[in-house]
C-alpha cells in the first residue's frame, strides 16, 4: 500500500540503520516534539487569546473568530515548514493544534475543575482541528507554502467559526434575567463569580465592525482570514530562520564554506577527516 | 571514595529526607486570604467606604439562597493615581465560585455588566448568592473599577453545608428550554472534541506508522521528494478534506437546527442612578490629623455644625470596612459584622456630649486599635500622597442616622507624646 519499501531502500541504511532510526522517531516524535509543542504552544496561545478560549461569555462574533485563528497559526506555520520542508511530512499544523489540545484538557481538568471548580461547560476549549487538517491537506496537495498561505491559511480562518458553532451554539440562547436580556453565555459569566476577573475585563463586540449591517461574524472572519494568511507567511518565515540547519567548513586552503546540507558532511569522504568545522549549527 | 566522604553523603541525603518529612507535620493549613491586606491603605481608605455590609445567612446548605448586601459610598478624596469610576463593577470576592451568583442590583437596577458611577455619592447593593460549594468561606464584597482593579470590601465568614452532588442550578430560557448551568452543553462539547481529536490523531497517525524523520530526510536531501510523496497520502489527504468540509457544514447546520434562535453576547452599560442625596443637617470638616504610629492611632480635630433640630451624638468612624465605635456607637454595630473588624472601643473624644442644635464644636477625636497594624493601614506613611478618608456615623436623639464622608492629609507622629 506504501513506499515504504522505495523510500528505506533510497535511503541506503543498513537494517539496523532503519531499525534505529524507527526508535529515534518514536523517541523523538513523542517525548520531546510533542510535549515541547504542548508547553511552547499552550503558554503561547494563553498569552495571546487565552481568555477567548478560557471563558464561554468571551466567545463573540467579533474579536474570538479574529484572535483565536491569528493566533493559532503560528505555530502551526512554523512546525509545517519544519516538516515539510525537512521531512516532506504534512502534518505540522494538526499536530501542533493536538499538542495545544493536550496542553487545553490537561488545564481544564487540573487547573480549572479540579483546583477551581468552574464546570467544565464554562472553560470549554475551542477546536481548530478542522482549520488544521485543511491546512495540512492543503499543503500536500499544492505543494507549494504560498499557495497554503492564501488558501490553507484562509480556510484555517474561516473553518473556525462554523466549526465550533456546533459546540458553542446553546450558549447564544437568549434568557431574562431580572429584567434584562442576556444570553446564555452571558449569566454564565455572570454566575460563577470570578473574583479578579470583572465583567468589564471582556474585549467582546467593541469596535466598528457592529456597522457593517449586523453581519460581524462574516466580516471577523474574512478579516481573520486575512490577517492569517499573513501571519502566516512570517512564522513561515520563522520556522525557515530557527529550522535550517548548517555548517561551516575550512578546507586545505583555509576557504570556508556554509554549507546548508547536514548530510553532506557524512557523504564528503576522506575530505571530511581533513576539513574543519567552525561554528554555525547543525 | 573515603568512608568520611561516603559518611558525609549519607548524612546529607538524610537531613534532606528528614526536611522533606517534616515539612508536612508543621504547617498545611489552607490559606483562606484572598490578600486584601495588602491593598495599599490609601486604596481601601480614599476610594469606597462600605458600610451596613451583611451577609446574610452566614450557614447556608448546598442549593440555599442567600444575600451580600450593603452600601457604599465613593469617596470624594478619590485618589489621584486612582483611575475615575467610569466603567466599574460590583463582585464578589471569594475563593473560586463557592456561590454562584443569580442577580446583582445596584440601587435596584441590575448590574450584570458594568457601568459607571459617580464620586461623592452613595449606592446600595444587593447580590443574591445560591450555595454550591460546601466549607467555610471568606466572602467580601468587591468594588472594581476598570484600569485600577478590584477593591475589596470588608470580608466575612459564610459557611456552606451538604454535599456538591446535590448542586444543581436550572434556568429557563426565553426558547422555554431548561439549561442546568453545572451540565449544560458538557457532553456535547466533549463529544465534538473527542470526534475531532480522533480524526486529528487518524491523520498524524497515518504517517507516523511509516518511517518518519531521518529516513525521510536522507531521501530527500539525496533525490529530492519525488519518492517521498507517496500517492496514496494524496488520496487520503483528499478524502480527509472532504470528510472534514462535509462534518463542518452538516455540524453547523444540525446546530442551528437545534438552536435557531440565539443572540448575541450582551456588551452594554449598566445605566446606574445614584442614592438620592439625604439631607444631613450635621457639617462635619477635618481641620487637623494625625497618625500616631507607636501609638496606633488616627488622631483627628473635627470641626462640626449641628444645623439641625436634634442633637446628634457620633458614634463611630469608619474606613476600609475597619469600625471604630465608641460606648455609643457600639450598642448599633449589627451584631453579625465580623468581630475582627470591629474596634468596639476604638473611638474616643475629648467631648462626647451631644452636639447640640444651632452649636458649632470642634472636636479632638482619636481612632485607635491595633486594627491600624493588623490591617495594614499604617502602611499609609509610605504614600507618596498621605492623606486618609472615611465615614463618620452619628444619631440624632430620634434614632436617625446621619452620615459625614470626611477626608484630609495626615502628618505622622513617630515618638510617643510627652517622650
Amino acid at each position: 500500500m506504501f513506499r515504504t519499501d522505495e523510500i528505506i531502500k533510497a535511503s541506503k541504511l543498513p537494517p539496523e540503520g532503519v531499525a534505529m532510526s524507527r526508535k529515534i522517531d518514536y523517541i523523538y516524535f513523542i517525548p520531546i516534539l510533542f510535549v515541547t509543542i504542548v508547553g511552547t504552544f499552550h503558554m503561547h496561545t494563553a498569552l495571546l487569546c487565552g481568555d477567548w478560549d478560557f471563558w464561554l461569555d468571551w466567545k463573540d462574533r467579533q474579536w474570538w473568530p479574529i484572535v483565536t485563528p491569528v493566533t493559532l497559526i503560528t505555530f502551526c506555520a512554523a512546525i509545517q515548514y519544519y516538516n515539510w520542508v525537512n521531512y516532506r511530512q504534512p502534518f505540522g499544523a494538526t499536530l501542533c493544534i493536538l499538542a495545544l489540545g493536550a496542553g487545553k484538557w490537561i488545564a481544564v481538568y487540573t487547573s480549572w475543575w479540579w483546583w477551581s471548580n468552574y464546570p467544565p461547560n464554562f472553560v470549554m476549549p475551542a477546536t481548530a482541528i478542522p482549520g488544521a487538517l485543511v491546512l495540512d491537506i492543503t499543503l500536500l496537495l499544492t505543494r507549494n507554502w504560498t499557495l497554503t498561505a492564501v488558501i490553507g491559511a484562509w480556510m484555517f480562518a474561516a473553518l473556525f467559526y462554523p466549526s465550533n458553532w456546533p459546540i458553542f451554539a446553546y450558549s447564544h440562547t437568549p434568557l431574562v434575567v431580572d429584567g434584562a436580556l442576556l444570553s446564555w453565555a452571558d449569566y454564565m459569566g455572570f454566575m460563577y463569580v470570578r473574583t479578579g476577573t470583572p465583567e468589564y475585563i471582556r474585549m467582546i463586540e467593541v469596535g466598528s465592525l457592529r456597522t457593517f449591517g449586523g453581519h460581524s461574524t462574516m466580516i471577523s472572519a474574512f478579516f481573520s482570514a486575512f490577517a492569517s494568511s499573513l501571519m502566516y507567511i512570517l512564522w513561515w518565515q520563522f520556522g525557515k530562520y530557527f529550522c535550517t540547519s548548517y555548517f561551516y567548513i575550512t578546507d586545505d586552503r583555509q576557504r570556508t564554506t556554509k554549507v546548508y546540507d547536514v548530510f553532506a558532511y557524512a557523504t564528503l569522504g576522506p575530505q571530511a577527516d581533513k576539513a574543519k568545522l567552525s561554528g554555525g549549527k547543525a | 571514595m573515603t568512608a568520611k566522604h561516603v559518611f558525609k553523603l549519607w548524612m546529607i541525603r538524610l537531613c534532606g529526607v528528614a526536611t522533606l518529612a517534616v515539612t508536612p507535620a508543621l504547617d498545611i493549613t489552607p490559606a483562606f486570604a484572598h490578600g486584601e491586606r495588602s491593598q495599599e491603605p490609601f486604596l481601601r481608605m480614599r476610594t469606597v467606604n462600605w458600610y451596613d455590609t451583611e451577609w446574610v445567612g452566614k450557614s447556608t446548605k448546598v442549593n440555599d439562597v442567600t444575600e451580600l448586601k450593603g452600601k457604599f459610598h465613593l469617596s470624594e478624596d478619590w485618589p489621584r493615581a486612582v483611575v475615575k469610576p467610569t466603567r466599574t463593577f460590583i463582585n464578589v470576592g471569594s475563593p473560586s465560585s463557592v456561590f454562584v451568583r443569580l442577580s446583582s442590583k445596584v440601587n435596584g437596577t441590575p448590574m450584570f455588566v458594568s457601568g459607571p458611577m459617580e464620586i461623592g455619592r452613595d449606592y446600595e447593593y444587593v447580590v443574591k448568592l445560591k450555595a454550591r460549594l460546601p466549607g467555610h468561606h471568606h466572602i467580601h464584597p468587591m468594588f472594581a473599577v476598570k484600569e485600577a482593579g478590584p477593591i475589596a470590601g470588608p470580608g466575612g465568614w459564610m459557611d456552606i453545608t451538604g454535599r456538591y452532588e446535590d448542586f444543581t442550578n436550572p434556568i429557563k430560557t426565553l426558547t422555554n428550554e431548561t439549561f442546568d448551568s453545572e451540565t449544560m452543553g458538557s457532553m456535547t462539547g466533549i463529544g465534538w472534541h473527542i470526534w475531532w481529536i480522533a480524526l486529528g490523531i487518524f491523520w498524524v497517525g497515518f504517517f507516523a506508522i511509516r518511517p518518519m524523520y531521518l529516513i525521510r530526510a536522507r531521501v530527500l536531501a539525496a533525490y529530492g521528494d519525488e519518492i517521498l510523496l507517496d500517492p496514496i497520502d494524496r488520496k487520503v489527504g483528499v478524502a480527509v478534506l472532504v470528510l472534514t468540509l462535509v462534518v463542518v457544514v452538516v455540524g453547523y447546520m444540525a446546530a442551528e437546527a437545534k438552536h435557531p434562535i440565539s443572540v448575541p453576547l450582551q456588551a452594554g452599560e449598566a445605566k446606574i442612578k445614584p442614592m438620592p442625596i439625604k439631607p444631613n443637617p450635621l457639617t462635619v470638616d477635618v481641620i487637623h490629623a494625625e497618625y500616631d504610629v507607636p501609638g496606633r492611632a488616627l488622631r483627628m480635630t473635627l470641626h462640626a455644625t449641628n444645623n439641625g433640630t436634634q442633637p446628634v451624638t457620633i458614634g463611630e468612624f469608619t474606613t476600609a470596612g475597619i469600625r471604630f465605635t465608641n460606648k455609643f456607637g457600639a450598642s448599633r454595630v449589627d451584631p453579625n459584622y465580623p468581630a475582627e473588624l470591629v474596634a468596639t472601643a476604638g473611638l474616643t473624644m475629648d467631648n462626647e456630649a451631644p452636639i447640640q442644635p444651632g452649636q458649632t464644636v470642634d472636636i479632638k477625636v482619636e481612632s485607635k486599635d491595633v486594627l491600624w497594624e493588623v490591617q495594614r493601614l499604617v502602611d499609609i506613611l509610605h504614600d507618596p500622597d498621605q492623606r486618609f478618608a472615611g465615614l463618620f456615623l452619628s444619631w440624632t436623639d430620634s434614632g436617625e442616622r446621619l452620615i459625614n464622608p470626611v477626608w484630609a492629609p495626615v502628618l505622622p507622629v513617630f515618638t510617643r507624646l510627652g517622650a
